[in-house]
C-alpha cells in the first residue's frame, strides 16, 4: 500500500474510522449520568472563574471579555488535545496495525472525529454562556465556523499522522510537545487579545504563531465576526505545506511504521 | 483463483535500544557529520528475520510451517498479511486475506459482547451489514446468552475466547494465516469448537498455518515448510518435512 492508497482507504472505509471515533467517546459516558459533558462542565467553570478575574484584571466588561476567553479556550482545548494526543497515535494503537494490514490514516482520522465531538459537546457551552450573558452574539458570520472548523480539521489530520511518525520514532519528542504545549496556551491569545501586544511581539506570537490561527478561523465566526484575511491566508498556507510535508514523509517513511512501534 | 506469492523477501528488525534517542542522533551529526553517520548506519543493530524466502501458494493448499521458536513462523505469517513490508523481495497476493493471530481486533472490556463482535467484523473488513447477517450465529454458538448484551468485562476468561473464537470462525477467509490453532475453552465446547474449525478452514482457498503441533498440521495441512533462522529450508509433504524437523531437534 503506497501512502496515497492509504490515505484513500481509510476514507472510503469512513465507518471504520467513525466507529472507533465514536466508541472512544462513548466509553466515557459508561457508568456515568453525562460522560464527556463532565470535560464540558469543567471548562464552562473554568472560563466563568477566568471570565470574571481576567475581565478586571485586563479592565475589560464581563460581556466583551466573557465570549473572547469561551471561545478561546474551547479552541485551544480542541487543539491542544488533538497535538498532544497525535504523539501517541501508534503508540496507542499497535495491536490494530500489527494484527493485519490496516491504513494508518483510519488512526489519524478517528482522532480528529472523535476531538470533533467532543469540541460539539464543549460548544454546549458556549451556547448556554452566550444565551445567558450575552444575547445577540451570534450573528449569520457565526456560520462561517463551520468551514473554520474543516480548516482546522484539515490541518489536524496531518498534524496526527506527522506527529504520531515521528514521536514513534524518536520517543523524546513526546515530552518536549507537552511542554510547548503548555507554554503555548499562555503566549498564543487564548486569554489576551491579540491587538494588546504590538511590533515584533505581535508578528512572533499572533501573527507567525500557527496555533493562533488555527484557532481564530473557527473562533472570530463564533464571537459573530469573520476571521481576518490574514488569519484564512496563514490557515491555508499551514494546510498546504503540512500536508505536502505529511504526504511526502508518510509516502517514504509508511512502511517502517510496524518496525518502529 | 486466489494466490499467494512471496520472492525473494527479506525482513530485517532494526533494534532501537540507546540509539532510539533523538539527542544521539543529533550528537551524531555534530560530531561525526557525514561519515560518522554513515558509520552509524551500518553499526545499527538489525535482526534478520526472514533471509531469501520464495513460496508460491496457489487454491487449495494447505501449508504448515514447521520450525522452532524464533525460527520466523510468526514473522512470515506478518509479512503474508501485510502487516510488515519487507526490506526487499516483494509479496503478491490475490484474494481476501485473513490473518487470525489475536483472536478479536478491536476487544475493549467496556464494549459489550455485540458491540465487540461489530467492532471485530468491521476491522476484519466486514460491511455493517454482513457482520449483522452473522450476529444470531455468533451469539447461538458463543453460548453467551444474556451475556452478549453485557461488557466483556463481565465475562469469564472462558467467554471472551468462546466469543472471539466464534467471531473469528464466522467470516468468510480467503486467505487463512493462522499461528497455532484458536484456543477454544472446556472440553465440552472444544468438541464443538473442533467442527466449527474444520468448517471455518473447510471455507479457505489457502490455508498457513503455524504450529508446534505435530498432530494439528498432519490433520490440517496438505504440505508443510521447514523454517530455521529465517530461512526456508524446505517445502514438501508433511511426512518428508516432520523427518528432517526431527533430525533438525536430535
Amino acid at each position: 500500500m503506497s501512502g496515497r492508497q492509504d490515505f484513500v482507504a481509510g476514507l472510503r472505509r469512513w465507518h471504520v474510522f467513525a466507529r472507533l471515533g465514536w466508541f472512544e467517546v462513548k466509553r466515557r459516558y459508561r457508568r456515568t449520568i453525562i460522560g464527556p459533558l463532565w470535560g464540558t462542565l469543567n471548562l464552562s467553570v473554568f472560563i466563568l472563574a477566568l471570565g470574571t478575574v481576567g475581565g478586571g484584571l485586563l479592565n475589560k466588561t464581563f460581556s466583551a471579555y466573557l465570549p473572547f476567553v469561551a471561545t478561546g479556550m474551547i479552541m485551544w482545548v480542541f487543539i491542544s488535545t488533538i497535538v498532544s494526543e497525535s504523539c501517541s497515535l501508534f503508540m496507542s494503537n499497535h495491536n490494530l496495525f500489527r494484527q493485519m494490514q490496516f491504513s494508518y490514516s483510519t488512526l489519524a482520522y478517528a482522532l480528529v472525529w472523535r476531538n470533533v465531538i467532543v469540541l460539539l459537546h464543549n460548544l454546549a457551552a458556549y451556547f448556554v454562556i452566550m444565551l445567558l450573558f450575552v444575547p445577540g452574539l451570534v450573528t449569520p458570520w457565526t456560520l462561517l465556523a463551520i468551514p473554520g472548523l474543516m480548516l482546522t480539521a484539515f490541518n489536524a489530520v496531518w498534524i496526527a499522522l506527522l506527529f504520531g511518525m515521528v514521536c514513534l520514532r524518536f520517543r523524546d519528542l513526546q515530552q518536549l510537545v507537552t511542554t510547548i504545549l503548555q507554554i503555548g496556551m499562555f503566549i498564543t491569545p487564548v486569554f489576551w487579545t491579540p491587538d494588546s501586544l504590538g511590533g515584533i511581539r505581535h508578528l512572533v506570537f499572533v501573527q507567525l504563531n500557527p496555533l493562533y490561527s488555527l484557532m481564530e478561523v473557527v473562533r472570530a465566526p463564533l464571537m459573530g465576526v469573520p476571521a481576518s484575511a490574514q488569519v484564512y491566508i496563514t490557515a491555508i498556507i499551514i494546510a498546504i505545506v503540512g500536508s505536502s510535508l505529511t504526504y511526502a514523509f508518510f509516502g517514504y517513511f509508511r512502511k517502517r511504521i510496524p518496525y518502529w512501534a | 483463483m486466489t494466490a499467494l506469492v512471496l520472492d525473494h523477501v527479506n525482513v530485517d528488525f532494526p533494534i532501537y535500544g540507546t540509539q532510539r534517542s533523538l539527542r544521539k542522533i543529533l550528537l551524531q551529526g555534530a560530531t561525526g557529520g557525514l561519515v560518522g553517520r554513515d558509520q552509524a548506519r551500518s553499526n545499527r543493530i538489525t535482526i534478520r528475520a526472514l533471509v531469501d524466502v520464495s513460496l508460491d501458494l496457489q487454491d487449495g493448499d494447505r501449508l504448515g510451517l514447521v520450525g522452532h521458536n524464533g525460527a520466523g513462523k510468526s514473522t512470515l505469517l506478518k509479512v503474508m498479511a501485510g502487516v510488515y513490508e519487507p526490506a526487499s523481495g516483494r509479496v503478491l497476493t490475490r484474494g481476501r486475506i485473513t490473518p487470525l493471530f489475536e483472536t478479536m481486533p478491536g476487544l475493549d472490556p467496556e464494549d459489550t459482547g455485540y458491540e465487540n463482535t461489530i467492532t471485530a467484523g468491521i476491522l476484519f473488513g466486514m460491511t455493517r451489514r454482513e457482520i449483522e447477517a452473522k450476529v444470531p450465529e455468533i451469539e447461538e454458538f458463543s453460548e453467551l446468552g444474556e451475556y452478549f448484551a453485557l461488557p466483556v468485562r463481565s465475562y469469564s476468561t472462558g467467554m471472551i475466547t468462546r466469543l472471539g473464537f466464534a467471531v473469528a470462525t464466522a467470516i468468510d477467509p480467503g486467505i487463512l494465516l493462522m499461528d497455532e490453532g484458536i484456543g477454544a475453552g472446556d472440553a465440552r465446547f472444544a468438541e464443538r469448537a473442533a467442527k466449527r474449525m474444520e468448517k471455518f478452514i473447510g471455507r479457505s482457498r489457502i490455508l498457513v498455518l503455524a504450529s508446534h503441533s505435530e498432530a494439528l498440521i498432519r490433520s490440517t495441512c496438505n504440505k508443510a515448510a521447514l523454517m530455521k533462522a529465517g530461512k526456508i529450508l524446505a517445502v514438501g509433504g508433511i511426512d518428508e518435512i516432520f523427518k528432517e524437523y526431527h533430525q533438525i531437534i536430535q
